[in-house]
């Protein structure tokens, strides 16, 4: 469905993406990543609006940027927001679909059929100016697959969603993904791609982190040392004594001595050896934390690989 | 299909277009000619000399009324969908680039040249015996051929300096088009305003008007002036189309 192949782009001296390397079969991802971490650009680059400085972009076999024909298989729907005012849903979505030259009566029908599909049927003759945020959103789905395409593609789709109106979200593109269409979802939220699917795509400074579902990508980072800080009074004696151990990656004490960030390679042993050393050095725990085990940790362990913090 | 999608855009963008704000805009533009030779004529200025009435009327109409509604219509077509965030909607479909720039160009003409006619027309039945049939049928050609060169040439300017695309296409205005055009030499020729003004004096036969300024007014036939302003549409139609064609569009700046 989607290649790319040392896909770099510029703009100006800055980096939008780095030597991107990627290849998808058919299916739903989530493009995960911070915000400013390249997704934009990726997403830019997919519908071929961006041409590439380096490198090859397919979808679907065809490059995008050269075959703008390309785009009848795809729907966008953009992290920017609609403002016409003055414009019903309906004349809007409709507007969009006589862009790829079905006749006046088939746009119309098409796009009552997607407004009703992201349940804005009722409400799809009120002038936009008067929607909310969330029944923007949905208008901005509906334009998205008002056309029937093969793959969407969905920048930020929950922004401004009430707690109604994502869980809403999530089923209409669950729906979507189960009719064994294709998706390509980015979000800075990892638990709202987490309930569409399990394909995820980690993005940082323009790089591709990580790709595979969230299983595979625990297992890539279990041999990974698993992050504890240490939180409390009189935490200098542990440096020296955690500075010989084997399983000790990093420790990391900050300039008051009252908070300890350790990378562990074996935090059993660790758990294990501290009540020996609680009693030893007279030490006075108030907090300890260790990163969960959720694709959350996953992301922020192939950060710091990433930053250089941990080898 | 491609004839169908631009009626769909035309449609669609005098559909939004429809706002009291522009109505009101489009009404001054219309009037600003009329309260002129109404006054004019109030105060019982003579009405002998034809040529003088009908000049002042092309200036007014076709060039004045006719600009300013292409600087407010035509010059920010892609920088307001820009700012507006809406521009990613379009330029995403297969069609959203070409077929839209030109709707929304057939979109701009439409409104000025409506504003030209109904000008010219309440003007002309104001002036009485100054004004006539043919002088008010040769402004509104002139006013049609003047909203399809300037359009396309401030389509391009607003293309090409989408983020100060007014004031870019002011000072051009002023200093290519009332400026340059006015300057007797060669390059006064590559003007759209020559052109218009040579059409006048061919169509309205305004021999004296010519003989007092050659330069002004051309002294080059009907067809030599329509070529060159068809031809000069066509390339600045033909620029924007490749412009906007190969013009990369993020849907929003990121790091």
């Amino acid at each position: 469905m989607i290649e790319l192949n040392q896909v770099t782009k510029l703009y100006g001296d800055v980096i939008g993406v780095n030597d991107l390397k990627i290849e998808l079969e058919s299916g739903a991802y989530g493009l995960v990543g911070p915000n400013g971490s390249g997704k934009t650009t990726l997403i830019n680059l997919l519908t071929g609006q961006l041409r590439p400085t380096l490198g090859e972009v397919r979808v679907f076999g065809e490059d995008p940027w050269k075959n703008r024909r390309l785009l009848r298989r795809i729907g966008l729907c953009p992290a920017t927001d609609v403002l016409y005012p003055n414009v019903s849903a309906r004349q809007w979505v409709t507007y969009l679909v006589s862009l790829y030259g079905f006749d006046a009566t088939e746009c119309e029908d098409l796009a009552v059929e997607s407004l009703d599909t992201v349940g804005m049927k009722s409400r799809m003759d009120r002038p936009m100016g008067e929607y909310s945020l969330g029944m923007r959103q949905r208008a901005k789905i509906a334009q998205a697959i008002a056309h029937r395409p093969d793959l969407v593609i969905l920048d930020e789709p929950y922004n401004g969603l009430d707690p109604v109106g994502r869980q809403q979200m999530s089923e209409l593109l669950s729906d979507w993904v189960d009719a064994g269409k294709c998706l390509v979802f980015a979000s800075h939220v990892l638990h709202e791609i987490e309930s569409i699917t399990s394909s995820f795509l980690l993005i940082f400074g323009g790089r591709l982190l990580a790709s595979g579902t969230s299983d595979e990508l625990e297992e890539f980072v279990t041999e990974a040392p698993q992050e504890v800080t240490v939180v409390g009074v009189g935490l200098a004696p542990l440096v020296a004594v955690l500075a010989e151990q084997p399983w000790v990656e990093a420790v990391q004490l900050d300039g008051r001595d009252k908070r300890l960030r350790l990378a562990l390679r074996d935090p059993s042993a660790f758990y294990e050896m501290l009540p020996h050393w609680i009693e030893k050095y007279s030490l006075h725990i108030e907090q300890l934390q260790a990163s969960q085990s959720n694709l959350s940790a996953i992301f922020e362990s192939l950060l710091r690989y990433h930053r250089g913090d941990l080898a | 299909m491609m004839l169908r999608i631009i009626l769909s855009v035309v449609k669609f963008e005098l559909a939004r277009s429809l706002t009291a704000g522009r109505i009101g805009i489009w009404l001054l533009l219309v009037l600003f000619p009329v309260a002129l030779v109404g006054t004019l004529r109030l105060n019982e200025v003579p009405q002998n000399s034809a040529e003088a009435w009908g000049i002042m009327l092309y200036f007014l109409v076709p060039e004045v009324v006719c600009l300013l509604g292409l600087l407010l219509w035509a010059t920010p077509v892609v920088s307001t969908e820009i700012e507006g965030q809406t521009w990613s909607y379009l330029a995403l479909r297969p069609s959203g680039r070409r077929e839209v720039i030109l709707g929304k160009y057939l979109t701009a003409v439409v409104w000025s040249f409506s504003a030209t006619v109904v000008s010219s027309t309440l003007s002309v039945v104001l002036m009485g015996d100054a004004g006539g049939l043919r002088l008010w049928f040769v402004m509104c050609v002139l006013s049609g051929l003047s909203a399809l060169a300037h359009a396309s040439l401030y389509l391009l300017i607003g293309l090409l300096f989408y983020r100060r695309t007014i004031v870019t296409a002011v000072f051009y205005t002023g200093a290519v088009e009332y400026g340059l055009s006015f300057v007797p030499a060669v390059a006064n020729k590559l003007t759209i305003n020559y052109r218009l003004r040579g059409l006048l004096s061919n169509w309205m036969d305004w021999e004296n008007a010519r003989s007092a300024a050659e330069r002004v007014f051309g002294s080059e036939p009907t067809i030599v002036h329509l070529s060159v302003l068809v031809t000069m549409t066509v390339v600045l139609l033909v620029a924007s189309l490749a412009k906007v064609s190969l013009s990369e569009y993020p849907t929003q700046q990121e790091g």
